[in-house]
């Protein structure tokens, strides 16, 4: 169980959060430069918070208020770092047991087998770090860190020197590590995807403040507010006012076109009728129109085409009176058959299950 | 006449290995404490360690027997325990690490400052001491760095002169080193002893430098194996 409360400043940055997590794998979610890896430093007593307070199990780390601030040595934190650190003169037995020395010899070397098992590297034993591939590397700088038995696992972007097939690998690792462990986990990335499928919940950090915490739903589905929503991949955003609610569903009449959409209704949000909105969607959410449709489809011209591997990406100009163009980001599966080059016409249509509505 | 030709040699010998081992630890523990020191008085500090190399010898070595002598501050202190410092044997030992130091320290913390920092954060949250990681971390990783400083700086102390000259001076059976002993055997024509004296300590200089570069090869080598990404 971890509470922080942590202000720190530097000359054009303040960092300024607060996180509580249980027996669970928590994800910070972030550009880089927006505090993720202080936060982890601060928790693990690498750096000095400025004020603030952290709590972990029923130990206090740090109180500005008390002036406690126990060192990392005594702090029951398990820290992976972004490029290991694994030391390079030991074997990697030897780091794993660097740890526990203190134990009894047969004790430490049970332990450090009993990592090296569960990490799949028992064969690397008597090998340095320099020998190993990254993949490897990165589970023994886990075995490692989870030797002493911490309370809480920190793991700063620990795949993101991995290749992707490696990585998904590791993630569902993880994930199995979590699992039967049932430890806290701290991961920082500033990967969508992974933050998706790792963390049960999430916390959105922007400029050094937490702009959302919550389950990766609330946060993915349902974002607080533009900023949250653009970090968590939000693509398309359109201005516009409510003119009726009917449940489940809100009409939003969007200015630029002059058409209205046909959106869910959120319902963890205050909304009425003339209140000022933005509408949102992931580009993978919008389709091409199949069958005539009257509702929330929009005549467009296809702009530019990229190709990706399993899937196009398109950005589309909205037609409409206005002269301002308008224009939105649409990722389509290969699969669908609908192969569309520059200058094409198209309808498209925004399904109303996948419109986020956010008041302003 | 065999024992003046071993009477420098033995000399040097004896101040060599003394002045080298206390260069070696007050060499590494200033070097360490300096590469994590980020105080006001860093650039200062740093600049006092190192001015004896940039000094002429004799200037250090006046400014020594100023301090040591009979009214130096240092010299008046040693008179109370009835114990003198300048012309003696040790005082060949300390002109010879306050020459010396300079270059261990700047070498060793050149070693340390090249240690990864995330190696010695992980120890730490590994409940390491700091005492420990620097042994266990921080030495074995900086060592190919720090056993060319101690080479520098013992053959630094081997070709000391200006310094140890003006401190200790030339008392044959007791302050005379090789460089000082080859100096007075010109001066007084024994063109024999000096040429001896000379081979032996252009020898030892040679094998020192062949050291430095041996260890060079193999700090290169461990850190190019140490590049694990």
């Amino acid at each position: 169980m971890l509470n922080a409360q942590i202000k720190k400043s530097f000359p054009g940055f303040n960092l300024d959060v607060e996180l509580s997590l249980g027996l669970e794998l928590m994800v910070i979610l972030g550009p880089s430069g927006s505090g993720k890896t202080m936060t982890l430093q601060c928790i693990a007593g690498l750096a000095k918070p400025k004020e603030g307070y952290i709590e972990l199990g029923r130990q206090v780390l740090f109180d500005s208020s008390t002036k406690i601030n126990l060192p990392p040595q005594k702090r029951r934190v398990g820290f992976v770092f972004q490029n290991y650190a694994l030391f390079p003169h030991m074997t990697v037995g030897e780091n794993v047991a660097y740890s526990i020395r203190n134990l009894p010899k047969d004790e430490s070397l049970a332990r450090v087998s009993q990592l090296l098992d569960m990490m799949n590297i028992s064969a690397f034993d008597k090998r340095y770090p320099r020998q190993l591939s990254a993949g490897q590397q990165q589970r023994v700088a886990i075995a490692r860190a989870l030797a002493p038995n911490p309370e809480i696992l920190l793991l700063d972007e620990p795949f993101s020197a991995l290749d992707s097939q490696l990585r998904e690998r590791m993630e569902l690792e993880l994930l199995d590590l979590q699992r039967e462990c049932k430890c806290s986990m701290l991961l920082v990335t500033h990967d969508l995807a992974e933050g998706y499928k790792l963390g049960a919940k999430v916390a959105v950090y922007h400029e050094g403040h937490i702009a959302q915490c919550g389950t990766r739903q609330q946060v993915f589905l349902s974002p607080v507010n533009r900023t949250v929503a653009r970090l968590t991949g939000v693509r398309n955003f359109m201005d516009g006012e409510i003119c009726r609610i009917e449940p489940p569903y809100v009409w939003v009449q969007i200015a630029a076109w002059g058409t209205q959409l046909k959106a869910v209704l959120p319902s963890d949000k205050e909304l009425a009728a003339g209140r000022k909105v933005v509408v949102g969607i992931r580009p993978e959410f919008i389709q091409i129109a199949q069958k005539e449709s009257s509702e929330n489809v929009l005549a467009s011209r296809v702009l530019q085409v990229v190709e990706g591997i399993s899937n196009m990406t398109y950005r589309f100009a909205v037609e409409s009176d206005q002269h301002e163009q308008h224009l939105l980001n649409v990722l389509i599966s290969k699969s669908d058959d609908t192969l569309l080059h520059e200058d094409h016409m198209c309808q498209l249509y925004l399904p109303p299950a996948h419109l986020i509505v956010i008041p302003e | 006449m065999n024992v003046s030709y071993w009477t420098p040699i033995w000399i040097s010998i004896k101040t060599v290995l003394t002045s080298t081992v206390i260069t070696f630890f007050l060499g590494i523990a200033a070097a360490h404490w300096m590469s994590r020191y980020n105080g006001k008085l860093k650039t200062i500090i740093d600049g006092i360690f190192l001015i004896p190399m940039v000094l002429p010898p004799t200037v250090v070595g006046y400014w020594l027997l100023m301090f040591f002598g009979i009214n130096g501050v240092g010299g008046k202190f040693f008179d109370l325990f009835n114990y003198k410092i300048a012309f003696t044997w040790q005082a060949t030992v300390i002109a010879a690490v306050i020459m010396a130091f300079p270059l261990m320290y700047m070498t060793a913390r050149g070693a340390f400052e090249q240690v990864e920092p995330n190696l010695q954060k992980a120890a730490r949250t590994l409940g390491a001491s700091e005492w420990r990681i620097f042994w266990t971390v921080t030495m074995p990783l900086a060592w190919p760095g720090v056993a060319a400083a101690t080479v520098l700086a013992l053959a630094r102390t081997l070709g000391e002169f200006g310094a140890t000259m003006m401190l200790a001076g030339n008392i044959p059976t007791k302050t005379s080193t090789i460089p000082i002993a080859i100096y007075y055997a010109i001066n007084g024509n024994d063109d024999h002893r000096a040429q001896v004296l000379s081979l032996v300590v252009m020898a030892f200089s040679f094998v020192s430098l062949a050291l430095v570069s041996v260890w060079n090869r193999r700090s290169k080598r461990t850190k190019g194996m140490m590049i694990s990404e």
